[in-house]
């Protein structure tokens, strides 16, 4: 049964394969930005809108510090399992 | 209206004048009809009145009934909400409604179109070419609530001056007849004394099984229309007959789509109309290309043009333009689009337009634009190299509201043959190539699949979409 995180994982990992990223061997603690993922606002902005269509809010839109990390994506998204 | 369709009556009474789901009328038929429904308004005191009707026959004697009355009619889509109509009717201060709708209540009295055609002749009631002949025309509103142009049938007709008869002409009524457009092809055809073939509903598939069935000879439509029903006949392996006129307006034709449209109807005549509710019909294209030819604009050597390009928009001179909008006393067109007007009565009409070599070409109206991160992301360039895949029937980009970037762009798509059995990662993969080239800000970053995309009015709906 998957979890949010889990779906949420999926969700980054189908983003990432869509942009064409090239970046193998993420996890939590991949960071976002910089030497991680290396996201740019449109980046974000398209892995913002997948995790809305998927899941109704995210963290990049929920007000506060924005996320830094896979792991605070993750984070965003506890709880709830399906 | 009334003078078109009594010189049509004179000279064909028993040409079929309208057919629709409902059945068929004659020149002299819609004329009668027209004179009873003209003394049971005058012997009501109906001065203004909304129309809230889908057979394009009724609609032809109720508009031309109330040319003859000198009364104000103001149609409205006729399958309208009743209590959005009930609130869209007092906006516009309607308080004679005239429907067969038993649905529609409000602060209005219902007038029902058959007792208006039952009431005897009043003899002192004949075309008067000197006498307003008001009409009221709800702008499609792809934005935003409605406004209401108003006209003057003698004003509007100025248009069709020049049309020859046409009797053997079948005209398929695409539009709405409630819309600027729809009145257009209303007033073509009864200049030309041709047919109208009007189906209700008006869909792309109502349409194409009209031109099957119907015997039609021209059609105008949006090219979203044109899209869908081409779709629609690939998917349906329909074998289309051959055209005479087609005519394109309401939105900017892409080229892909005119090469379509010529490549199916090779025989046809081909125009791009360029035409809105408030400045009426202002100039067409008929070379088959998209866009406008620079050398058609208005310069020195070209003064007498109707059509200019200022600051990357399009404006216009309006001949046969709307009087004001409703609840305004202007009455020689006081007011644009944008309600900003220069001295030599050009008007902005709100049309995003780039030189491109010889052709001026359209980029989306100034209200679709997205501001994704502070740049300024025209849709329709988006849109037409994806409608130009083969495996996408219809596209539609809008902008979705986001907090890092304001907006990104989005896209709705239509898979060629439907959604079900596209291969929506080739797609995805086709999308991406076809925009690479663009700016990034510029490229979709959402791309949803659908059986549909939304439209109004024949339209397709860009612009930001709501938070």
């Amino acid at each position: 049964m998957a979890t949010d995180q889990d779906k949420a994982r999926a969700v980054i990992s189908d983003f990432l394969k869509r942009t064409d990223k090239g970046i193998d061997g993420w996890g939590d603690n991949t960071g976002l930005w910089g030497d991680g993922l290396e996201l740019d606002s449109l980046e974000a902005a398209e892995l913002s809108a997948l995790l809305e269509d998927e899941f109704g809010s995210d963290p990049f839109s929920a007000g506060g510090d924005l996320p830094e990390s896979v792991g605070d994506v993750l984070a965003f998204y506890t709880g709830a399992s399906t | 209206m009334i003078l078109l369709l009594e010189g049509a009556a004179t000279s064909s009474p028993d040409r079929e004048a309208v057919v629709t789901s409902e059945g068929s009328a004659t020149y002299s038929e819609l004329l009668d009809g027209a004179r009873h429904i003209a003394a049971g308004l005058r012997r009501r005191g109906i001065t203004r009145l909304a129309v809230v009707e889908p057979d394009a026959g009724w609609v032809l004697r109720l508009l031309a009934g109330a040319a003859l009355a000198g009364a104000e009619p103001c149609q409205y889509q006729p399958d309208t909400d009743a209590g959005e109509f009930a609130d869209h009717a007092r906006a516009l201060d309607h308080t004679y409604v005239v429907t067969r709708r038993e649905d529609l209540r409000g602060s209005f009295e219902v007038v029902r179109p058959e007792s208006l055609l039952a009431e005897p002749l009043d003899e002192t009631l004949v075309p008067d070419d000197e006498r307003a002949q008001p009409l009221m025309i709800r702008t499609t509103g792809t934005t935003g609530v409605p406004k209401a142009a108003r006209h003057d049938w003698r004003v509007l007709g100025r248009t069709v001056g020049n049309v020859r008869p046409m009797p053997d002409q079948r005209w398929l009524l695409a539009y709405g007849p409630q819309q600027f457009a729809g009145v257009q092809v209303l007033l073509h055809v009864a200049a030309s004394q041709a047919t109208l073939v009007a189906p209700f509903p008006r869909q792309p598939k109502d349409g194409l099984e009209a031109i099957l069935t119907q015997a039609v000879t021209c059609v105008s439509a949006t090219p979203t229309f044109w899209r869908f029903l081409l779709a629609e006949a690939r998917s349906r392996k329909a074998a289309l007959p051959p055209l005479q006129q087609i005519t394109l307006g309401g939105e900017a034709s892409p080229g892909d789509l005119l090469e379509e449209i010529r490549a199916t109807f090779p025989a046809a005549k081909v125009s791009q109309v360029y035409a809105s509710t408030e400045f009426g019909s202002i100039t067409s294209v008929r070379d088959g290309k998209p866009g406008i030819a620079v050398d058609s604009l208005y310069s020195e050597s070209n003064p007498t043009s109707n059509v200019r390009v200022d600051d990357g928009e399009l404006w216009v001179r309006a001949e046969a333009g709307m009087l004001g909008y409703a609840g305004e006393s202007g009455e020689s067109g006081e007011s644009g689009e944008s309600g900003a007007g220069d001295s030599g009565g050009w008007f902005r009409t709100g049309d995003l337009v780039e030189i491109v070599g010889d052709r001026a070409m359209f980029r989306g109206r100034e209200n679709e634009v997205i501001n994704v991160g502070g740049v300024k992301v025209h849709p329709l360039p988006v849109e037409d190299r994806i409608t130009a895949l083969g495996s996408v029937a219809a596209a539609r980009i809008f902008g979705r509201p986001n907090k890092l970037t304001g907006a990104i762009v989005a896209a709705e798509i239509v898979p060629t043959g439907g959604v079900g059995g596209a291969d929506i990662e080739g797609i995805r993969a086709e999308i991406k190539a076809a925009v690479a080239d663009l700016p990034r800000a510029w490229q979709p970053r959402n791309v949803t699949f659908v059986d549909a995309i939304e439209t109004k009015g024949g339209k397709t709906i860009r612009g930001m979409e709501d938070t």
